[in-house]
């Protein structure tokens, strides 16, 4: 399973940086959201993966860390979510605007080496 | 002692005092600042004088006052002999040059900045001489500088000065950093930076390992600010001054502080062969070169200038020779020429005034024309040449004395009688030139003005001066032998040898290397006049040395050409490779730390695959690439493909029991693309095929890149897989499972750690996604598209030629039943989705939900009728408005959490309790639902606000369009 | 608990409410938001000098303040944390927030929505980032002072701002990514994010964990040193800073300072006497490397920026170039006088760009290209020096001004004397100087040379920067016209020059301050102590 989801990290991280480096600012907003779904994979991971726990808590078993998914990673990766979905639409505004007022939609407002 | 201390300050104090009034005196009050200047000077001077009988004791005035003791830098006044001749001079000469410059300085300059500078520059120039401390010298060291570079720039509407008092301040202030970090050594040196410590521990620094450097270091410092080749070029251009500025820094203050220091710092460093080495060569290249240079200056000034600059080798020279006779000749001669030097500068001036040019060869036959001035000049002349019976003469003979003496047994030390008696031969023919070109000779016709002699008040410091010279020529030891006595005294401390201050020491050697330099100089001069009246500028051999063209061209290749092609190097402004490196590093660090402390990569604990999981990242996999193939070209195709991506993302976190994960991050999928989808229509058209693939640069940028990004998606598959398959001791996650129903009264622990546990992360989350709405809003109020992307989309444009075509034919255009049935459903849901975010919210505590995911469903039912409806259709009936939800949201989070201050908690301390609710059954009326709540309405309106903001975009184009069409029919009108 | 214990989350809620509340309010209409914001702004900066007040005792112990949110025990709740360090930089954030709002009130405010409620964001992430005792709510501050900072740096909009925006937003973006990698991975080694914890727990890690949390923090750094724009990291901030409004520009001038205090901190916390010696030297050879390569890139940037708002960012550059270098030479003598170089430079520098604002004002933009040629003329010239002009001209008593404020400047930020940006330079030198290294023959310890030549050169090439821009816009063109300007511009930039000086003439104690601030970083047995030992439950205040 580990294998698999780090694998999955690898893979998504990879394109995602792939997509960072490319000279089109839309290539680089896909490139950030593919790269934030890789990093919020990674910090999930951190809290080590558990199949089949239950989703809430069961007052009778309260506390045993064993039983449950480590809530605390959760937590964070859920802040990651909202704080990159907000910096996507941020982004993508300012790719807008500047592909509005340099009319290139090139990373550096002017078209250049790759 | 503290009325001396109270003394000691003043003469600090009175010239910043003094120049800080000068400022504000009106621009054209030259009396009163030429009075207040005056009055300073005086008043230091009888300072000077009271405390005189002490210092003469001798003894040491001093006084400190704390400034940052951990660190040994106080802020000591020291008062011996030699400071108070300095003092003497400093004021003195300032005070006769106060009076020149009043009657010099034309009405409508600004006179209040040059006093003002010049107070300024007097008082740093004290304080050099009178600081206890080695950095307190350093400090006004650079203050006169800057104060140097200010004064020379007076007349700053003209390039020669501008140039000269820059070229002036680089070099002085290279100068003075690197006797900062010369006194820093000498600090670490000796353990301390007070300059009493210092000179008492002259042993300790000479066997120091750091003697060299730190002698270096302070040497540049020294030998910078007394223009000492091959740094002199400096002097010359800075005659672009005014003459009184001229005549005071090149005579008495600027141009000695470097002399001084050396003087000063004679006990503590010159018991050392390579004090010798390091100063004579120096003082020796100048005295000789500066002497040659002058004789072939045509600019008064000029000449002046290059025989200062000599004379300051001489000096050097002296101090270098390292024998307690030399450095009493030295001190004598820094008084000589203060006083000589200083006289000729402002008879240079008032020639310049009268007869309106410097140029020597235009000038002649003056003597008639002002004959007081004439005489001054000449004999001020004489006394620089070391013609008998003037005071120049006295310190020549003991230099010539002294060259003969045995020092360092050298080459050097055997020519240097030689060296010296040539150099005397220049100094006497260009003296001889100066008053017979300038004074005799046939008179000058094409002169500006026709000249005469100036008013008494310009003529009496000359005067002065001159006096000075005669009494001290014929009756040197009644006259200054007491003061030079002292000084010398607290210079060499106990070291002074016997010397006399007779003017007839017999037929000694030196007398004879006088006459010979004489006779030689007058040979020179003769068989060079023709040369000279020439319209040759400059010396011959040396015309082509020009050290300030060297030293500008060399600044502005460093500072522009280099310096610009060095930053293209070591940066750059495009984002590529800002990107690229940004990640590298990254991946470096990472493998670094793990070389400096491996690990063994050998898994711990690994749980077994799971086919359906398996298949689920196939896609999953594919889709990551597949966007990352098709980003260039195919937009929509890339969205379409990452938001496969996140749903495999979204089925992991199902798959691993965190519904939360799961739910939000379905939520963000949907908002996030229709956002993405909104943004294309703004993007250029790109065409596919011809690219850069064929091109092999391109193709090996492509591979790096390739590279990176494999490195950094293997480095981080790496990381997560050590950390994953190894189990998590100790963490603090446990105590939340124990505590979040007992005391966070929820049973979601995910909604209630984010709620309350790290609430506070909440709200710092809630405040981003509220910035980042109105930053959104505030930039598409501004926005513009581009020219090329104004017109309608292809598709709408098909549509619009068929509506064109059936007109009339009976058929509705299509635009009447657009997603007509889908519209209606999508307008009937929205009661029903609002329903389901309510729902959401309300369980948040106990089951997977809560705000944000709330919020988010509301969201999305708007974003459902702007697709059914369309911008302008649901712009007419949106009654909510967003700014303000956003500022509701976050004023009912924080207010929530201050609410627990009332009852004495810190923030964000949670209060719960249970109540029955009809249909929704039991519920957690935790007063983190209120806080809750707040994140509702902050994601709601965030988001709704940014939709409307990117699909009020589409409208512009209508406006842009309607407005096309009303000018091209009218223009098709008339 | 009283009111005085609330004070500490006052720095963040402050600025948070009077953001919220100034969007209740039309976006257009300024009046209002300005008011809040003033009264906000001055808060704050009363805030924070009682902190300081409260934190300057002798006691570095009894300087640590707690602030245990959500009443949980510092390990699993978020704490904000105040001491010397956390209360200094407040007090710096808020000073120069109130010069750069004041300046901003007379013009800039309204040249874009929203400029208020947006400086009010920046100053809460601020001051959050430098409060929180938590790693990952240093990354939730973080977000909100760059989102923020996003939001100004586009103020005003315009071709450059957004280009330059652009690249400032996607490289913080990545960094970001990268803040959480390196966060995460810290929990996923030792488990807490409580940063006390996580330097109590240190020492006891096994190999293996301890290797990754290492790994982690080395990950951390990374975004550190973009923030504090470091070399090779920094090609963001010269054109962003250089395109930002003048009033922004100034606040930012602080905002790299949030790296160095991060590394500062977290440093400290993980390299402290606590930590095992294992990672004593962590990562200092790298400091000091990095230091120094972005000092010189500093320069060399320097020497080629035509105009003053790109120098004025290269000097942000060079000074936290500067503080990178102290910290790697792992010196803790000289923290204390780095600290004070901090506090000078920044004031500093938030003075010239306020100031370049007012001098470029009465200066046709044709003026720069007329002035370079001038000088390339001169260059060849050989005109008689004197020769022109007898009489000087005349100085508007306004350019006089501006004047006498560049000097200032161009001193205070080439570290020449006699100014507070000398006595930090001197102070951080015969610090290095002054411990007497054993293991050399001089005594003199190879990164006390670095330093040495670092410090000297940048001041010199500053200096001749400084000169050629100052000669440019002040002589060389005469028939410039007077800047209109107010007083409301002015007296922020002398506001914040005369404070440099009173740093000067008060040299002494804010040194001692600034050293005690430094011990008690070091012995960071304090700080645990205060969060996680039995201080920290009686700060809590269960009543």
């Amino acid at each position: 399973m580990e294998l698999i989801v780090s694998l999955a990290i690898g893979i998504l991280a990879g394109s995602g940086i792939w997509l960072l480096l490319r000279p089109r600012t839309f290539q680089v907003i896909i490139g950030l959201s593919l790269l934030s779904y890789a990093v919020n994979l990674f910090i999930f991971g951190m809290g080590r993966l558990r199949v089949g726990a239950p989703p809430v808590l069961d007052p009778a078993a309260a506390g045993d860390i064993s039983r449950y998914a480590d809530p605390l990673p959760q937590a964070l990766v859920l802040t990651a979510i909202v704080i990159s979905f907000a910096m996507t639409a941020l982004f993508l505004v300012v790719l807008l605007a500047s592909r509005g007022l340099t009319r290139s939609d090139h990373v550096d407002g002017r078209e250049g080496g790759s | 002692m503290a009325d001396d201390a109270v003394l000691l300050s003043l003469i600090i104090a009175l010239p910043f005092v003094g120049s800080l009034l000068a400022a504000l005196l009106p621009a054209n009050a030259r009396n009163a600042e030429a009075w207040l200047a005056g009055l300073i000077t005086v008043g230091i001077l009888i300072i000077a004088a009271i405390l005189w009988p002490k210092v003469a004791e001798p003894a040491v005035v001093r006084a400190q006052f704390e400034w940052l003791p951990e660190y040994g830098l106080n802020f000591v006044l020291r008062l011996d002999g030699f400071a108070w001749l300095f003092v003497l001079m400093i004021a003195g000469i300032g005070l006769l040059v106060v009076l020149y410059a009043r009657y010099y300085m034309s009405p409508e300059d600004p006179v209040p900045r040059f006093f003002s500078f010049l107070l300024a520059f007097m008082g740093a120039m004290l304080g050099v001489v009178l600081s206890g401390n080695l950095i307190q010298i350093v400090l006004f060291w650079e203050l006169t500088s800057l104060f140097s570079f200010l004064l020379i720039a007076y007349w700053h509407h003209s390039q020669s000065a501008r140039d000269g008092a820059r070229i002036a301040l680089t070099v002085t202030a290279a100068g003075g950093l690197s006797l900062l970090a010369g006194m820093l050594l000498l600090g670490h040196i000796v353990g301390s930076y007070d300059l009493d410590v210092v000179l008492a521990s002259g042993q300790k620094i000479v066997a120091h390992p750091l003697y060299l450097a730190a002698l270096i270091l302070v040497a540049l410092g020294a030998l910078t600010k007394s223009a000492q080749f091959p740094f002199h070029f400096w002097l010359p251009r800075a005659m672009a001054a005014p003459t009184p500025v001229s005549a005071y820094l090149h005579s008495a203050t600027m141009v000695k502080a470097g002399v001084f220091l050396l003087a000063r710092l004679w006990p503590a460093m010159a018991g050392h062969e390579y004090w010798f080495w390091v100063l004579a060569p120096v003082g020796v290249a100048t005295l000789v070169i500066g002497a040659f240079l002058a004789l072939f200056q045509q600019d008064l000034k000029g000449l002046l200038a290059y025989s200062t600059i000599s004379h300051l080798g001489l000096i050097t020279l002296l101090l270098g020779l390292g024998s307690p006779l030399a450095a009493v000749a030295a001190i004598f001669h820094i008084m000589n020429h203060a006083t000589f030097k200083a006289s000729l500068f402002m008879a240079a001036g008032i020639i310049d005034h009268e007869a309106g040019t410097r140029d020597v060869r235009r000038l002649g036959g003056l003597y008639r024309a002002m004959p007081i001035t004439a005489t001054l000049a000449m004999v001020a002349a004489a006394s620089m040449a070391g013609v008998p019976l003037l005071n120049g003469f006295l310190s020549k003979e003991m230099f010539f004395a002294e060259t003969i003496e045995y020092h360092v047994d050298t080459a050097l030390d055997h020519l240097l009688p030689y060296i010296a008696t040539v150099a005397g031969m220049f100094s006497v023919g260009y003296s001889l030139r100066l008053i017979h070109q300038v004074f005799f000779g046939p008179p000058a016709t094409d002169l500006p003005h026709k000249p005469h002699d100036p008013v008494i008040w310009m003529l009496l410091p000359v005067g002065l001066l001159v006096l000075i010279c005669l009494l001290v020529g014929i009756v040197p030891a009644q006259t200054v032998g007491g003061v030079l006595a002292v000084a010398v005294e607290s210079v060499l401390r106990g070291q002074t040898p016997s010397y006399s201050l007779a003017v007839w020491h017999g037929f000694t050697p030196a007398l004879l290397m006088s006459l010979v330099a004489t006779a030689g100089g007058i040979v020179i001069y003769l068989s060079m006049l023709r040369y000279l009246s020439g319209n040759i500028e400059g010396a011959p051999l040396l015309r082509e040395l020009k050290g300030k063209r060297l030293f500008e061209r060399a600044i502005v290749f460093l500072s522009w050409r280099w310096a610009k092609g060095l930053e293209q190097v070591v940066s750059t402004a495009r984002l590529q490779p800002q990107m690229r490196l940004l990640i590298g590093v990254t991946i470096m660090l990472a493998l670094w730390s793990f070389y400096i402390r491996p690990v063994s990569l050998a898994p711990g604990s690994v749980q077994g695959a799971d086919l359906e999981f398996m298949l689920v990242w196939l896609v999953g996999a594919a889709c990551a690439l597949g966007a990352a193939y098709q980003a260039k070209y195919h937009r929509l195709a890339a969205v379409i493909l990452t938001g496969g991506t996140g749903l495999a993302v979204c089925l992991t976190f199902a798959w691993f029991s965190a519904p939360d994960l799961a739910l939000t991050q379905l939520l963000v999928e949907v908002v996030t693309t229709v956002l993405l989808l909104l943004g294309l229509r703004w993007l250029p058209k790109r065409i596919e095929g011809i690219s850069s693939e064929t091109i092999l640069s391109a193709r090996l940028r492509r591979f790096r890149d390739l590279t990176i990004a494999v490195g950094g998606g293997a480095g981080l598959a790496l990381l997560s897989y050590l950390v994953m398959t190894w189990p998590l001791t100790g963490s603090i996650s446990s105590n939340f499972l124990e505590r979040a129903y007992t005391e966070g009264g929820g049973r979601n622990v995910v909604n209630v750690l984010l709620v309350d546990f790290r609430g506070f992360d909440t709200l710092g989350e809630i405040a981003v996604l509220g910035v980042v709405a109105i930053t959104v809003y505030a930039l598409l109020r501004r926005f513009r598209p581009a020219r090329d992307s104004v017109g309608l989309p292809e598709q709408k444009k098909f549509q619009n030629l068929y509506d064109a075509d059936i007109q009339g034919s009976g058929k509705d255009p299509i635009s009447a039943h657009y997603l007509l049935v889908p519209g209606l459903i999508m307008r009937l849901l929205f009661p029903v989705i609002a329903m389901m975010a309510v729902f959401l919210f309300m369980r948040g505590h106990d089951l997977p939900g809560g705000g944000f995911v709330a919020g988010l469903t509301f969201a999305i039912a708007f974003i459902l009728q702007y697709m059914a409806g369309g911008a302008r259709w649901v712009e007419a009936r949106l009654r909510i408005l967003p700014v303000r939800w956003i500022g509701v949201g976050l004023l009912a989070a924080a207010l929530t959490g201050a609410g627990a201050w009332l009852f004495g908690r810190p923030f964000l301390t949670t209060a719960f309790a249970y109540v029955e609710v009809p249909v929704l059954g039991k519920l957690p009326l935790a007063s983190a639902l209120l806080f809750d709540f707040g994140v509702v309405a902050l994601v709601l309106g965030a988001t709704v606000l940014v939709l409307i903001a990117l699909a009020h975009q589409s409208l512009r184009v209508y406006r842009a369009a309607a407005a096309a069409r009303t000018t091209s029919t009218t223009g098709g009108r008339n | 608990m009283n009111w005085h214990d609330h004070l500490v989350i006052a720095p963040i809620i402050l600025p948070l409410i009077a953001g919220a509340t100034m969007l209740l309010f039309d976006g257009r209409d300024r009046t209002v938001a300005a008011a809040l914001n003033l009264v906000s702004t001055f808060g704050l900066l009363a805030i924070a000098i009682t902190l300081v007040m409260g934190s300057a005792g002798p006691d570095p112990a009894a300087a640590v303040k707690v602030y245990r949110l959500g009443d949980w025990p510092a390990q699993f709740g978020i704490v904000l944390v105040v001491d010397r360090l956390s209360s200094m930089m407040l007090l710096l954030t808020a000073i120069l927030a109130c010069a750069a709002l004041i300046f901003s009130l007379a013009r800039w405010h309204s040249s874009g929505s929203y400029f208020h409620p947006l400086f009010q964001f920046l100053l809460m992430g601020l001051n959050g980032a430098f409060l929180t005792g938590d790693l990952f709510n240093l990354f939730v501050f973080f977000e909100v002072l760059l989102a923020a900072s996003y939001g100004l740096a586009l103020h005003g909009s315009g071709h450059a701002r957004v280009r330059a925006g652009l690249h400032y937003i996607a490289v913080n973006l990545v960094a970001a990514l990268v803040f959480l990698v390196g966060v995460s991975m810290v929990y996923g080694a030792a488990g807490t994010l409580n940063m006390a914890d996580l330097a109590a727990r240190i020492g006891s890690l096994p190999a293996r964990e301890r290797a990754l949390l290492e790994t982690g923090t080395s990950i951390l750094g990374v975004a550190f040193l973009v923030k504090a724009a470091a070399w090779p990291l920094g090609f963001w901030l010269p054109g962003t800073y250089a395109a930002a409004s003048a009033p922004v520009a100034a606040l930012f001038s602080v905002m790299t300072k949030v790296g160095i205090y991060a590394i500062l901190r977290i440093g400290f916390l993980l390299a402290g006497p606590e930590a095992a010696a294992g990672s004593a030297q962590f990562g200092d050879v790298w400091l000091l490397a990095a230091g120094a390569a972005t000092i010189l890139f500093a320069m060399v940037g320097m020497l080629a920026s035509q105009d003053l708002a790109k120098l004025a960012s290269f000097s942000v550059v060079v000074s936290s170039g500067t503080m990178l270098a102290v910290l790697g030479t792992n010196d803790v003598a000289i923290i204390g006088p780095a600290l004070y170089y901090l506090v000078s430079s920044t004031l500093a520098i938030g003075a010239f760009f306020l100031l370049i604002e007012l001098i470029e004002r009465g200066r046709a933009p044709t003026d720069d290209i007329l002035a370079v040629t001038l000088e390339a003329y001169g260059m060849e010239d050989e005109e008689e020096p004197g020769e022109d002009g007898e009489a000087g001209v005349a100085v508007p008593a306004i350019l006089a001004v501006l004047g006498a404020a560049f000097i200032i400047s161009a001193l205070l930020l080439s570290g020449l004397p006699p100014l507070s940006g000398f006595v930090a330079k001197f102070a951080i030198l015969a610090g290095a100087l002054g411990r007497n290294d054993p293991s050399t023959l001089t005594g003199v310890a190879p990164a006390a040379w670095v330093l040495l030549v670092l410090l000297l050169l940048s001041g010199f090439v500053t200096l001749i920067a400084m000169v050629r821009a100052g000669i440019r816009s002040f002589w060389a063109v005469i028939e410039r016209e007077v800047p209109r300007v107010r007083v409301i511009e002015l007296a922020p930039v002398a506001v914040l020059l005369l404070l440099c000086l009173t740093l000067t003439l008060q040299a002494g104690p804010a040194m001692r301050f600034m050293q005690t601030t430094a011990s008690g970083l070091h012995g960071s047995a304090a700080y645990i102590q205060g969060v996680l030992g039995p201080t920290a439950a009686s700060t809590g205040g269960k009543p």
